[in-house]
């Protein structure tokens, strides 16, 4: 509809029966269904996302017991052809024994072939609670007793990698998404006022975020995440690691949105509230931060990423989160060892999880970016 | 001017000035003197047409006069519903928020004007909400009833403006600023963002709801055409001042100032068989940072003399009714229209 100013009584009358007007969402959804990599993306979180949540589901044995003898197993390889060359339906796995060099002491695993083990699907074993609620002992996939099954090896003290990969990403999703949503309203809300009421406090809010800005942000990290005490509990700590990534990653989304209000507040509508006798909360709330809000998620989706690599780069070097919790860059903690990490380079393999994390969001944030300002004025 | 008791709003002296700001301490270097001692009164259920060409100062002084800038200098008189009269200038906007239920605004662009992340009835209703008139199924009634008013579908309440075209949704933002029943408004440039058929239409619904709500109307134009089919009176305005202000039949036969007179022969004649006599006018519009001495008009004016390039002329009423800025306004005999 584009000039037809007049109201033709038959035309209304076809439109009044269907009434197609949509929501927001609706909108928004129609538009980012049609770009293939925001789904993608999307589909790559919502995979990371089922398996941390049900991680003890996807693990076979118990992540958090230690098991000694079974320290630094290389991943296992899963075989449907055994060493008959006899082709099996069900696949299995040998057992991993270990030996040592005679020369060297180094450690040497091999594959005894002379017993199988079938893999089993849906299976009872390690007890657990799902959702931290529900009693459990199902899992995805298991092995028949006596043997084992490590699809990405085992760390230093003989845990599953990915099983513990699948834990871990609880932290770092959890940690990111909660550090992003600090900045976010943080940010957005000076941003918002920063936009709105200009001049003095333009100033003196925008000085402030480039004092902020102008840290470096690493040694800052550090130095704050170096004065947690280690007494504290895994719960405080995990708010304060969310807090210190906050604090430097506001500044970015301020700065946005107070260039997309300073635009908007030109605008009629935005005087037309003040016309109305709208209070500044109102013209904020009611008009500014909706409008902004396509804005905000795109910077969200963006924002996260970094957040996990900065957690994953802290955690790395030890000063982020600490064991009991686990992380994905608290996995790759023992790669710090040159030595460790040459003779037993699969412990890197949590990587792979930041990856598709990071891409995933990236990936969606692109998607939204086109999908979430179905009203754009024309 | 006459203090006559149906006078409902008047302007005196209006100045309303913009620093203009450089450098890094934002140093105010000069003045953009956008409206420069404006002085006008409408009479109760009048049209007065305010027409200027682009930049001097008509949109600015209907803003000034609803408080969206706080103006410089001047005085702003408005009778209210129960007759009193107060002078809002330099009242607070808390004082102010009152007075916007009886006096509104129409917008120019009704593309710009309208939020488009809320419902047509969320907009129209938004004055009802902010003022506490109505809410829930009382203020849904209303809107609906505003949109039959505009000659909308109130079936279409719960859509979203960019489902509209311009002209509806010029219409929607005349149902918003019906909605809080107001006696004055002010129509800035309600029909120049619009195509020529659908203008028509506003400006004939414009007059209908005019005449028939016993509306006040302060009608900003740039097309003296526009102003003409609408208003009762016109003011017209040069770079920040009136320079003339008449009944509308006065202004277009019988015009007093040589800028209304050049304004009437740009008009496009309905016959194109009549010969335009078209007055060109020599130079540049004057700016208003740096306005010239004298009469502002004089160094386009093709009567002007040395006078005009010395003293100010005032506004005064030349003849009943009629007035004008210009020394000579007693001498010249200019053309109006069809002349």
């Amino acid at each position: 509809m584009n000039q037809t100013d007049l109201i033709e009584p038959a035309a209304s009358a076809v439109l009044e029966e269907k009434e197609l007007h949509e929501s927001y969402f609706q909108l928004v959804w129609q538009r980012f269904k049609k770009s293939k990599p925001a789904i993608i993306g999307g589909l790559m979180l919502l995979m990371l996302v089922i398996l941390a949540f049900f991680s003890d589901f996807f693990s076979p044995t118990d992540p958090v017991k230690l098991d000694m003898p079974a320290s630094f197993t290389p991943p296992q390889r899963v075989h449907f052809v055994d060493s008959e060359g006899k082709f099996h339906l069900r696949p299995f796995t040998y057992l991993q024994v270990v030996e040592l060099d005679p020369t060297t002491y180094a450690p040497q695993w091999t594959e005894d072939q002379s017993q199988r083990y079938h893999l089993r699907f849906f299976v009872k074993s390690w007890e657990y609670k799902l959702l931290g609620i529900i009693p459990s002992r199902w899992h995805l996939y298991g092995v028949e007793e006596g043997g084992t099954v490590y699809l990405l090896g085992t760390d230093k003290f003989g845990r599953d990698l990915w099983g513990r990969a699948c834990r871990a990403g609880r932290i770092s999703l959890t940690l990111s998404l909660f550090a992003t949503f600090i900045s976010v309203a943080v940010g957005s809300v000076l941003g918002v006022v920063s936009g709105y009421y200009g001049g003095g406090i333009d100033n003196v809010l925008q000085r402030f975020v480039e004092f902020v800005q102008s840290f470096p942000q690493l040694p800052l990290w550090m130095a704050l995440a170096a004065i947690i005490p280690r007494t504290w509990d895994s719960f405080r700590v995990f708010v304060i690691m969310a807090i210190i990534f906050a604090l430097l990653g506001w500044t970015v989304l301020a700065r946005e949105v107070r260039g997309k209000v300073m635009a908007f507040r030109e605008t009629d509508f935005i005087l037309a509230a003040k016309e109305m006798g709208a209070s500044d909360a109102r013209i904020i709330f009611r008009h500014l931060y909706p409008n902004s809000l396509s804005h905000i998620i795109v910077v969200l989706t963006l924002t996260i990423p970094d957040i996990i690599l900065a957690e994953a780069f802290l955690s790395f070097l030890g000063i982020g989160i600490q064991a009991p919790l686990t992380s994905w860059g608290l996995l790759m903690h023992d790669a710090q060892n040159l030595q460790t990490l040459g003779s037993h380079p699969w412990i890197m393999s949590p990587v792979i999880f930041i990856i598709i994390a990071v891409l995933g969001f990236n990936f969606l944030g692109d998607g939204l970016r086109d999908a979430a300002d179905p009203y754009a004025i024309v | 001017m006459e203090a006559s008791d149906n006078i409902i709003l008047e302007v005196k002296d209006l100045k309303q000035y913009f620093p203009i700001h450089t450098g890094f301490l934002q140093r105010a270097v000069g003045y953009v003197r956008a409206v420069d001692g404006v002085s006008f009164f409408i009479r109760e259920n009048e049209v007065l047409g305010l027409v200027g060409e682009s930049g001097c100062g008509k949109t600015t002084t209907g803003r000034a006069i609803l408080r969206l800038y706080d103006p410089t200098a001047g005085e702003i008189w408005y009778r209210k519903g129960n007759g009193e009269r107060v002078e809002i200038s330099h009242i607070s906007q808390k004082e102010m928020k009152p007075l916007r239920r009886e006096m509104r605004m129409i917008f120019q662009d009704p593309f710009s004007s309208l939020n488009p992340r809320l419902t047509v009835k969320d907009i129209i209703g938004e004055p009802l909400a902010i003022h506490g008139v109505a809410r829930g199924k009382e203020m849904e009634d209303r809107v609906a009833e505003l949109m039959r008013a505009v000659g909308l579908d109130p079936a279409y309440m719960r859509r979203y403006p960019h489902e509209f075209s311009g002209g509806q949704r010029q219409r929607i933002g005349l149902a918003r600023t019906l909605s809080l029943s107001p006696r004055l408004i002010i129509a800035d440039e309600p029909v120049s963002a619009l195509d020529v058929s659908i203008q028509a239409q506003v400006l004939n619904l414009l007059q209908e709801l005019q005449e028939r709500l016993g509306l006040t109307l302060l009608f900003i134009a740039h097309d003296l055409s526009v102003v003409e089919h609408v208003s009762n009176r016109i003011a017209v305005m040069y770079v920040g001042k009136i320079v003339e202000m008449a009944e509308t039949e006065e202004v277009l036969r019988h015009p007093l100032h040589p800028y209304t007179e050049a304004l009437i022969s740009a008009v496009p004649p309905a016959d194109p068989d009549i010969r335009l006599h078209r007055i060109v006018l020599e130079g540049e519009v004057a700016s208003p940072v740096h306005p010239p001495t004298g009469c502002i008009f004089h160094p386009r004016c093709r009567y002007a003399e040395n006078v005009c390039g010395e003293e100010e002329p005032q506004l005064v009423e030349a003849e009943p009714d009629h007035y004008v800025s210009c020394h000579f306004a007693a001498e010249l005999s200019l053309l109006g229209i069809g002349g």
